[in-house]
């Protein structure tokens, strides 16, 4: 089965067509992915800042990390389950999209980065994270984090947009 | 002269025609704007919000997160107004007779309301109540957050 076709079969599935034709569901889930992505990227945005020295840098590295996460990591989840539903909705028309494609490699990259920082980095964070100069990787990892999640945001939101053009 | 006939000259503006005039990729562009201006917005007031009810950074102090985010707010503000300026002027006779619209202003206007009085004492002041903080940082997120969430839903009402 090729991703085209699988596309269309969540779009025919049940849950898919009911999200879609419901005059509720579909606005309410756009607004509810919007709230994730405030939450996420939101809080996101301050970290790498931080990693960037331009946010509370007298502040250990450990503290932001640490007490942003949670609240990152419910706003990731609301995110990436509104995200699912409202892609199984439209998933025949957004899979032939093309900046969609681009949207979820970014979204893979901004992963890997993370998890590359958090392997490397973030494990012994009280090693290096109350220095007055962070070193130069965790500067270029918070800046490609801040990077990768503008250019998710930007394609995501370009989504609709570039489909009105066909 | 009525409201009504205040978007419909504001619609039929010389500025308006030109925007409208242009290809919707700049609608596009203006809708980019006005996500990245949310977030300037929404994560600063999300960040000292959650201070306010102790959830994070409870060693730092809500007057020192404010100062270390606040501008954002106000880049965030201006980059909404202006995008959203592009988005509405073209379009003004469509977004008038929509609920949703008006709900947004409404919330936005006591968003702003609270954000220059209630959230600016509680934000600075030295002897705030545990309970007063709570309030107001419940009050800033529902009231903010209210704003993204319904300016999302104009679209589709």
């Amino acid at each position: 089965m090729s991703v085209i076709e699988f596309a269309q079969v969540l779009y025919d599935t049940e849950l898919g067509t009911s999200i879609r034709e419901s005059v509720y569901v579909f606005p309410i889930l756009e607004g509810l992915h919007l709230i994730g992505l405030a939450f996420s990227v939101g809080l996101i945005f301050f970290t790498d800042l931080r990693l960037a020295g331009l946010f509370l840098p007298k502040v250990p590295v450990a503290d932001i990390l640490q007490q942003l996460r949670p609240w990152l990591l419910v706003g990731f989840a609301l995110t990436i389950i509104t995200g699912v539903l409202l892609f199984i909705a439209e998933a025949a028309k957004i899979i032939s999209i093309p900046v969609f494609p681009i949207k979820i490699l970014f979204i893979l990259l901004a992963g890997i980065n993370a998890l590359w920082f958090e392997l490397k980095w973030g494990r012994r964070v009280h090693e290096w994270g109350t220095q007055n100069s962070l070193p130069k990787a965790v500067k270029l990892a918070g800046w490609t984090s801040l990077v990768f999640w503008s250019v998710v945001v930007i394609t995501g939101r370009l989504i609709p947009y570039l489909n009105y053009q066909q | 002269m009525t409201v009504q006939e205040l978007f419909h000259a504001i619609q039929g503006s010389e500025i308006s025609k030109l925007i409208g005039r242009q290809d919707h990729l700049l609608g596009a562009i203006a809708q980019i704007f006005h996500i990245a201006g949310l977030i300037l917005v929404l994560s600063p007031i999300l960040i000292v919000s959650l201070r306010l009810l102790g959830l994070v950074l409870r060693k730092q102090s809500v007057n020192e997160l404010v100062k270390a985010t606040s501008s954002y707010i106000w880049v965030g503000l201006a980059l909404l107004a202006f995008s959203g300026a592009l988005i509405f002027l073209p379009a003004a006779d469509h977004y008038y007779p929509n609920p949703v619209f008006w709900f947004k202003y409404v919330l936005l206007a006591l968003a702003l309301l609270v954000h220059l009085t209630l959230y600016r004492k509680v934000t600075q002041g030295q002897n705030t109540s545990i309970a007063l903080a709570r309030f107001t940082g419940v009050l800033a997120l529902v009231l903010w957050f209210g704003v993204a969430f319904s300016g999302r839903l104009i679209g589709f009402y």
